[in-house]
């Protein structure tokens, strides 16, 4: 009994460090963006005008249905945590699955806009000026971080499998899907600063 | 815990100090009132003399404050040093706080940096909010080494800038490559050459003499070597002669700054390359190279002589070559507002001749 | 967010098994004290690279005609003087280096919130320097710390690397800024209120979000000055519609904080040292906590004072200069406040004291002349001249360097369990304060007469004064070989310190030195703030940490 008090607490405690920890962490990535975000709008606001010449026409269609999946496992993620809290095991691992292949799906989305960018626009990280630089470089951050939040999810759901986490102990699930809503959040903000202004 | 402080008794060597420093500190000031700074660095513009006052202020400040600062922390230093016979693990006065002493001490400063911030703004708005009037001269920054365009010379003036005394003179300074930094030590002022940008100076210069221009902002290997150019303050008739003489001798050039000539431009001798130059200099502040509605202060520039569905000019006049040269001389205004001329765009003939080759390139 | 601390028993009072083997214990370790050692040690190695650029500088400078090197050496010296002093000397001694030493020993725990994390952040630190210092091989950067576009978009190869280099720091640093936030946030003793938390740890606490977030945006902008560089992507080069003055924001966002990342920590010493030596609790302790917190939200609204020349749109000027001059309010407090502490004193002349006390002259000089800056009509005269290297000098040589030789003869004995040598001391003192003002007072008055900075040469009407300069710069050199030498010998032949020869009150001070592995062998609880001297030490359960005999009288131990 008092060992298992102790490990509550010890528990509590850890989880307390690596959750504040992780947050402040997803403060600085934040900042990351925000310094690219600013860079676009300024680059926006005193260059040539915007879109400066020559820039690419971009897939508006593509990119809302590529929202939508993301927005989609957002939710999924949210429902997975949910039915490990209810210790639901493979109601979890099925969110967790659908919450991957909608990242997945969200990826190749971006690589057919990528692709068609390329064949048709002829746009470049390099050589599609000041926009190619903004565009590329922040989505290209985006998707940089949905492959690293695939792998990491799935190593989540193996571990889970595994019994690495128990339905009392699980951080390790709090932190990826904190890290998975991060990733929405920025999507929400790029999808709106070029698809919609 | 219940914590009694002890009482604060300043004692008579305190005022003492206090007495000595506020005398140091007086004289200092004095000392910086009346300092011939004038006389280390000739005032060589109106825009100095304020600054200089600006200066005298801060260091006749800024003095006082630091002999206080100092003074008091070599008396404390040496007066609550522990001596020989002193305990060895003596204890000081066990004071806290004392809150009346910190809210002076906050408040006092703040008075002081009021008093800074509006003297500052007053002198700064004279310099940054200063009308575009007067002569116009153009300095232009290269890797290293200064050129400067007047209306009416020809070509670049490669030596010295010239300036009459006692007019007053709108200086606009851009760069052909990487950021410099015009600055006469005579006038204070400097700002940045930056490509792609122009920044103004305004000033009248009121002494005549030679003062040196120096580079400011680091551009490359030899950053060093741009002191060697002149800043010259004529009378003004010395003024028209160099004037005259440097005219004479560019007569064959024709990038000079027009005042309001109506003179054909000869489109000859565009050159898109140097037009496109100019344009990231000279326009991109108002023009964006994107179709007619795409606006900034004006018009997106993109298909101005070849755009079907942009057949005509805002003036009504068709988009000729001609045309739209015509508009960058006379400027225009219409809904969207002023198209500024070419005096007030800094434009010689040849500049017009490049920028609309460079413009009949856009498609 | 409601803050507990931490019970005993939880996660704090969990002891590591002690690492064994030389490779665990010293270089991959994880114990916040050999960190902290090992940052310590590394920067100073980096200092004594950079001091001796600095001397070639002074020595390049004695001519007026220069000649001793090329131009294009020169501007790579400065350039890399002006980076190793300041990425891989002053931020990291402050943060990684006091900070992982001091902080979590002052606020009773056993180790920072990720001692792993800390090791990491400890390891980007060597090879970063020694890329940096690597690009001389193939052409170090010229432009200097600041690298603005577009000239350092002509730069040699080692620009890029200079990218690289100060990125890999940039993290370092990053990691360790979220690491101590999470560690003052949640691994302070009990008892230990914000209210009870020494200045040091408050300075540590201000910084680190500083650290945090700041550097993340230095980090993008070295990203995309390295993109263009290397691929062409154009962020910057206003030929290809990027614009110059955006790598000024972004640069300026994170290096206006990171001068008050170099400086409030130094502050927290200071605020340590005044107590300990005047025997006397600190004047304003919460004002001195407040201003702290201040000075970090304020430093992020002013970076652009940097810009006043550049062509800032005037009305975006006027908030920076006014929000510059109001950081005067909140650090005149502190001044005045240490002051204070001086006043009614009995105060103890320790060599880290009369560094302690030099750092409050040398470093209101600076922080006065960094005023006359903030006054825009005033800074469009002494932008890019010499007299920006004076102020620069004396905040941080007057200010940061000043503090961190006072901490080093204050910590030594904690970390080495032995004194450095006092008379040796006097000597490093009063060689390096006359040292210090005779390089750098001289320096206002050319910058206003006309010598602009990073100029390999020079006018001659400055000759005599640049020669005098590098004459006293070479005493300030001096001092510092022998702070070297002191420092050396000491950790063989310097006197026994016991666990507390200075009688300090903080809570490092009350276990044995260097302190064991595991530092408490119980948390303690705390009581009471630490600078009231005339009660007992205001912690509770340490009764089981000193094995050695009580402490020395100080009288004689040094
Ligand atoms: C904390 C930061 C710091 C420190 C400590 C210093 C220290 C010194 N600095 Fe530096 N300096 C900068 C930060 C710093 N500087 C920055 C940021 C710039 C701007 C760069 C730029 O423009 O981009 C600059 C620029 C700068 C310039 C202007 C260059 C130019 O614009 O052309 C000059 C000129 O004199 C100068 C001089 C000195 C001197 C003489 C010292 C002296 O204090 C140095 C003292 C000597 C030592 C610290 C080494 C001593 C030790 C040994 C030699 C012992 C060897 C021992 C053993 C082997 C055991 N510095
Ligand atoms: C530790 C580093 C450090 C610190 C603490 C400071 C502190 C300050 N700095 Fe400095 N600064 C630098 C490092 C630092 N600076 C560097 C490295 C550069 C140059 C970068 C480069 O270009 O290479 C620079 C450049 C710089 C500029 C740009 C100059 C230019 O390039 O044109 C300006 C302009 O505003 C400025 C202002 C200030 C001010 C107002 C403070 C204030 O925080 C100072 C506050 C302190 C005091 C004022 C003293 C104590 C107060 C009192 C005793 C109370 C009463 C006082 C008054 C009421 C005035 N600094
Ligand atoms: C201060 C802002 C400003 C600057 C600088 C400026 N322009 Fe204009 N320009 C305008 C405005 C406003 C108009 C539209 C006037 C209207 O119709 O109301 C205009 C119109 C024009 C037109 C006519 C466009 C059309 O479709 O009919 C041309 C051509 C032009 N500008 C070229 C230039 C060039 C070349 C430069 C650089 C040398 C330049 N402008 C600099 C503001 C500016
Ligand atoms: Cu041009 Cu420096
Ligand atoms: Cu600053």
């Amino acid at each position: 009994m008092r060992a298992a008090v102790a490990a509550d607490q010890f528990y509590q405690e850890t989880r307390d460090l690596r959750v504040t920890g992780f947050l402040l962490f997803m403060v600085s990535d934040l900042v990351l963006f925000s310094s690219f975000i600013f860079a676009y709008l300024y680059l926006r606001n005193t260059g040539q005008g915007w879109p400066p010449p020559g820039a690419p026409h971009l897939n508006l269609a593509l990119a809302a249905l590529n929202s939508v999946a993301l927005f989609g496992s957002g939710a999924t993620i949210h429902f997975a945590l949910e039915n490990w809290k209810h210790e639901k095991f493979m109601k979890f691992a099925g969110w967790m699955l659908a919450t991957i292949m909608l990242g997945i799906m969200f990826l190749s989305g971006q690589g057919i806009e990528y692709y068609s960018l390329y064949t048709v626009d002829h746009a470049s990280w390099a050589g599609s000026g000041v926009f190619g630089a903004s565009f590329f470089t922040l989505t290209g951050m985006h998707g940089l971080h949905v492959f690293a939040g695939i792998i990491y999810l799935t190593v989540l759901l193996l571990q889970a499998a595994q019994g690495k986490y128990t339905f009392k102990y699980y951080t390790g699930l709090t932190l990826g899907t904190l890290y998975w809503h991060f990733v929405d959040v920025i999507w929400v903000v790029l999808f709106s600063i070029f698809y919609l202004i | 815990m219940e914590h009694r402080e002890p009482a604060v008794h300043l004692d008579r060597g305190f005022w003492a100090v206090t007495f000595a420093l506020a005398i140091v500190a007086a004289l200092s000031v004095f000392a910086w009132v009346v300092a011939p700074i004038s006389g280390w660095l000739p005032e060589a513009a109106n825009k100095a003399q304020q600054i200089d006052a600006l200066f005298r202020f801060l260091a006749a400040s800024g003095t006082a404050l630091f002999v206080f600062v100092v003074g008091y922390l070599l008396y404390f230093a040496i007066a609550f040093r522990r001596r020989a016979n002193d305990p060895p693990d003596a204890l000081g006065v066990q004071i806290h706080d004392n809150n009346a002493l910190e809210f002076w001490w906050t408040l006092i400063p703040t008075i002081f940096l009021v008093i800074l911030v509006v003297f500052s703004i007053k002198i700064w708005a004279g310099i940054e909010l200063g009308p575009n009037t007067g002569l116009t001269v153009e300095a232009i920054g290269h890797q290293w080494y200064f050129t400067f365009r007047y209306p009416q010379i020809n070509g670049e003036v490669t030596n010295a800038m010239h300036l009459p005394v006692g007019q007053p003179v709108t200086l606009r300074l851009t760069s052909a490559d990487v950021i410099h930094s015009f600055w006469v030590p005579g006038m204070r002022m400097k700002a940045d050459m930056v490509p792609g940008l122009i920044n103004t100076l305004h000033f009248t210069p009121r002494r005549v003499g030679r003062y040196q221009i120096i580079c400011a902002e680091f551009c490359g290997t030899l950053h060093g070597e741009m002191d060697k150019q002149w800043f010259v303050v004529d009378p003004p008739v010395k003024y028209a002669a160099w004037y005259d003489a440097w005219q004479k001798k560019n007569s064959t050039a024709s990038n000079a700054l027009p005042v309001q000539s109506n003179a054909r431009v000869a489109f000859g001798a565009g050159d898109a390359k140097i037009g496109q130059q100019l344009f990231s200099q000279k326009c991109t502040a108002c023009h964006a190279l994107g179709p007619f509605s795409q606006r900034i202060v004006g018009p997106g520039l993109l298909g101005v002589l070849h755009d079907p569905a942009h057949p005509n000019l805002v003036n009504g006049d068709k988009a000729t070559r001609e045309n739209v040269a015509e508009i960058l001389q006379n400027g225009y205004k219409g809904d969207m507002g002023q198209m500024p001329n070419q005096t007030a765009n800094a434009l010689s003939n040849t500049d017009i001749a490049n920028l609309v080759a460079y413009l009949d390139t856009l498609k | 967010m409601a803050v507990t601390a931490p019970q005993p028993g939880g996660i704090a009072d969990h002891i590591h098994p002690e690492p064994q083997g030389f490779i665990r214990k010293y270089v991959f370790s994880i114990d916040h004290k050999i960190i902290g050692i090992q940052y310590i040690v590394t920067s100073f190695v980096f200092m004594i690279l950079g001091g001796l650029l600095a001397e070639l500088i002074r020595i390049q400078l004695m001519n007026a005609n220069g000649g001793f090197m090329t131009p294009d050496t020169y501007n790579e010296v400065y350039t890399i003087h002006g980076s190793t002093m300041v990425w891989l000397v002053i931020v990291p001694m402050v943060t990684g280096g006091f900070g992982n030493f001091v902080f979590p020993l002052q606020i009773g725990a056993r180790d920072v919130a990720f001692p792993w994390l800390n090791m990491v952040s400890f390891w980007m630190f060597p090879p970063a320097g020694l890329l940096l210092y690597a690009s001389f091989l193939v052409g170090a950067p010229v432009a200097g710390w600041t690298e603005y576009p577009p000239v350092s978009l002509q730069g040699g190869p080692g620009t890029s690397m200079w990218c690289v280099a100060i990125f890999l720091v940039g993290v370092g640093t990053t990691l360790t800024g979220i690491n101590f936030l999470v560690t003052a946030l949640k691994m302070r003793a009990p008892g230990m209120t914000f209210t009870r938390m020494p200045l040091f740890v408050w300075a540590q606490f201000a910084t680190a979000p500083l650290v945090m977030i700041a550097t993340t945006a230095l980090a993008a902008a070295l990203a995309a000055l390295f993109m263009e560089r290397q691929f062409g992507v154009p962020f910057y080069d206003p030929t290809k519609g990027g614009s110059p003055l955006l790598w000024q924001h972004m640069f300026w966002f994170y290096s206006h904080p990171a001068v008050y990342i170099m400086i409030l920590p130094v502050f927290g010493i200071i605020s340590e040292i005044f107590p300990t030596f005047a025997r006397k609790p600190i004047f304003g302790y919460k004002m001195i906590a407040f201003s702290s917190i201040s000075i970090a939200l304020l430093g992020f609204m002013v970076w652009a004072h940097h810009m006043f020349t550049s062509g800032l749109a005037p009305f975006l000027q006027l908030p920076f200069m006014i929000m510059t001059m109001v950081i005067a309010i909140p650090t005149g407090i502190k001044v005045f406040s240490w002051l204070a502490t001086l006043w009614g004193g009995k105060i103890q002349y320790t060599t880290a004291m009369l560094f302690a006390i030099a750092f409050i002259a040398t470093f209101t000089l600076g922080g006065i002349s960094g005023v006359f800056l903030a006054a825009i009509p005033f800074d469009l005269w002494a932008h890019g001249t010499y007299f920006i290297v004076a102020h620069i000098h004396y905040v941080l040589v007057g200010g940061s360097l000043t503090g961190i030789f006072a901490g080093m003869f204050y910590w030594y004995p904690k970390m080495t369990g032995r004194f450095m040598n006092e008379t040796l001391g006097r000597w490093t003192f009063w060689l390096f304060v006359i040292g210090l003002n005779g390089t750098f007072v001289p320096m206002h008055w050319l910058g206003l007469m006309g010598m602009p900075r990073r100029v390999a040469e020079y006018d001659p009407q400055f000759q005599t004064i640049n020669q005098v300069e590098s004459l006293f710069s070479f005493v300030m050199t001096l001092a510092i070989l022998l702070f070297f030498v002191n420092a050396l010998w000491s950790i063989r032949h310097g006197k026994r310190a016991g666990h507390n020869p200075w009688h300090a009150r903080t809570l490092e001070w009350q276990i044995p030195s260097p302190p064991p592995y595991y530092n408490f062998k119980h948390i303690p609880t705390v009581l009471a703030n630490p600078y009231a001297f005339d009660e007992p030490v205001p912690y509770a359960g340490l009764e089981d940490e000193l094995t050695d005999s009580p402490a020395p009288i100080p009288a004689g131990a040094y």
